[in-house]
């Protein structure tokens, strides 16, 4: 089966009313409610391919988990398509369900009450595994999170880690070709959080797996994602890699060099700049000019390498925690 | 099959892991049955100080709420969890069971085990035992099949009144609150024949919130006073017909309902 994920056009809208401020206008607002019309998500189209891990990025209310409850069969959209692994979701929720996994890392589908194995059993049910086949999946998710040392355990007893590691095995025990996940490591601390890196990367590298992942974790993004959907405001700002958005959002990497021979003739090179020239101390940064097709920081590394001869290099990026805010920023006003 | 099997093995386990907590197995158990202490109260005060009611004597009328109690502790063990289903919707759990493949209105169903049925039912099993060794009618075949039947009837209509209200709290949260009071007037007037109340009440009751197709109409054909309730006789016969009839509008309500769910927390 196809794990892929076709999105054309996706729109969604929701009516509200607005309270207008004091108590008079709360009663105003009870008469006469103003009604607003909120476009959650706009025009939205990407492509995930089978086997590929999109990060789908933005700042809070930008449309992120609106995108996924539409993907998931939660929410119907206003307008547009989508398929997921060739089923349109939210016309047959159920047959959609089977193809997919979801962890909304806020909430669990495990049974409160229960054991976390117990749960995986009910599970194996409602999407009929084979028991033998159960098993053996249920020991590799073991192998990869360490489940077994808490899964005889009631879920409300569980900590948030442990939680979040139940409710990832728990939606991929049917083996689903599309993962959906909705901020999986809120709140973990770093060593949980690595290892639902670890898994998720095997997931799409050895299982093969289609995974959506919404995150404000840059970290994640950078050792997850191969490529980036941002969205704003509810539209796709930006569709691509990470080196796209550094250079689109303010790449600022600085190559910082120290000439073997101060009296070199340094001249800028192909879309790289000379920003400081003070002795033999060079700095070199990207040619605002060259836009998107500016080079990335190792591309620079190399070329200054080539072109001169330096006793000393280093290189400063600004992590993608700060691209990101100044990605937010600007697609704000976009 | 395998519904069934699942549904059966959830079940299981909830009621098991609600056995563990001892205490609170057994304070949710006495809660269903202290819950129903009005009812007993009606029943002790009916028989002890009263020859009858509208026309009706106490131990016609003590079959009202010996049916509308022992439907109710059947709705409250099988479909019960549809009360209070605005909190699981505000606590986001039916985003999680949208994304499974099995029904959502099953899913709520089977989210714990409804341990107060326990105390509901023993109640109501006593209360509808009393009922029956004062009642004088002759118990054909005929009678008890319509009495199961005017059971799982009223069982239905106060699922689908539930399931009404389940479809509101999926748009609007404060619509919960209409389930606690739906309860409390289920509790309040369910006990007495209708016609003792003003009319306008009576009428309400029967065409506003279909209360008197719970017990009352039922209880009225099977002690022959099914002519002087105010409607058509054919239509108090039907009641437990009815009752499969409304539930059946619910859930295709809840059905329009959840493919208009809007979602929370954005």
């Amino acid at each position: 089966m196809s794990g892929s994920i076709e999105v054309r056009g996706l729109s969604r809208v929701f009516h509200t009313t607005v309270r207008r401020p004091g108590f008079v206008g709360a009663v105003r607002s009870l008469v006469n409610p103003e009604r607003v019309t909120k476009h959650a998500v706009r025009d939205i189209t990407f492509d995930v391919s089978p086997g590929e891990l999109l990060a789908l990025l933005g700042p809070n209310g930008a449309g992120k988990s609106t995108i996924i409850k539409m993907l998931t069969g939660i929410l119907t959209p206003t307008s547009g398509e989508a398929r997921v692994a060739g089923v349109v979701p939210y016309r047959e929720r159920e047959r959609n369900a089977r193809n997919i996994g979801a962890v909304f890392g806020q909430r669990t589908q495990l049974w409160w009450d229960l054991p976390v194995r117990e749960s995986f059993a009910i599970l194996r049910d409602i999407y009929e595994v084979p028991k033998a086949e159960h098993a053996a999946r249920l020991e590799e998710f073991d192998d990869l999170l360490d489940l077994s040392s808490f899964w005889d355990t009631r879920v409300r007893h569980l900590s948030l880690g442990q939680r979040v590691r139940s409710d990832l095995a728990a939606a991929l025990l049917h083996d689903p070709p599309v993962v959906f996940l909705d901020e999986p490591t809120i709140g973990m601390d770093v060593v949980v959080k690595e290892q639902v890196r670890e898994f998720l990367r095997y997931q799409v590298e050895q299982r093969g797996r289609t995974v959506l992942l919404t995150t404000h974790d840059m970290t994640e993004v950078e050792r997850l994602a191969e490529r980036v959907v941002l969205i704003n405001h509810g539209r796709l700002v930006l569709d691509g890699s990470l080196d796209e958005i550094r250079r689109k959002f303010g790449s600022t990497w600085q190559v910082r060099a120290t000439l073997a021979d101060p009296h070199t003739q340094v001249v800028p090179l192909p879309g790289i700049a000379l920003l400081r020239h003070d002795g033999p101390r060079v700095v070199f940064g990207p040619e605002e000019s060259a836009g998107p097709d500016a080079p990335t920081v190792h591309q620079a590394l190399k070329a200054v390498i080539e072109h001169y001869e330096v006793t000393d290099i280093a290189l400063d990026e600004a992590d993608l925690e700060d691209v990101m805010r100044a990605a937010y920023v600007q697609a704000g006003d976009l | 099959m395998n519904a069934v099997r699942i549904v059966w093995r959830i079940t299981r386990l909830n009621f098991r892991a609600q056995l563990e907590y001892r205490s609170e197995f057994l304070l949710m158990i006495a809660i269903g049955a202290i819950w129903q202490v009005s009812v007993i109260v009606f029943a002790t005060v009916l028989l002890s100080r009263f020859t009858g009611m509208g026309g009706w004597d106490s131990s016609e009328v003590l079959l009202i709420p010996a049916t509308r109690m022992l439907a109710h502790g059947l709705f409250v063990l099988f479909l019960g969890r549809l009360h209070g289903a605005g909190r699981q919707i505000q606590e986001g759990m039916i985003d999680t069971y949208l994304v499974r493949p099995m029904p959502v209105h099953r899913q709520l169903q089977l989210r714990v085990f409804p341990t107060n049925a326990i105390g509901d039912l023993t109640v109501a099993a006593g209360l509808m035992a009393g009922a029956l060794s004062r009642s004088d009618l002759d118990w054909t075949a005929g009678r008890i099949a319509y009495l199961i039947a005017a059971l799982l009837g009223g069982l239905l209509l106060e699922a689908a009144l539930f399931t009404a209200v389940a479809c509101a709290s999926l748009r609007y949260p404060a619509a919960d609150y209409w389930g606690s009071w739906l309860e409390e007037l289920l509790g309040t007037f369910g006990s007495y024949p209708l016609n003792v109340l003003p009319k306008a009440v009576g009428g309400f009751l029967t065409y506003g919130l279909p209360l008197a197709f719970v017990a009352y109409f039922p209880a009225a054909v099977l002690t022959g006073h099914g002519h002087d309730t105010g409607v058509p006789y054919w239509l108090a016969a039907a009641s437990p017909l009815l009752g499969v009839l409304a539930y059946l509008g619910s859930r295709l309500l809840w059905r329009w309902s959840l493919r208009h769910y809007t979602g929370v927390n954005g």
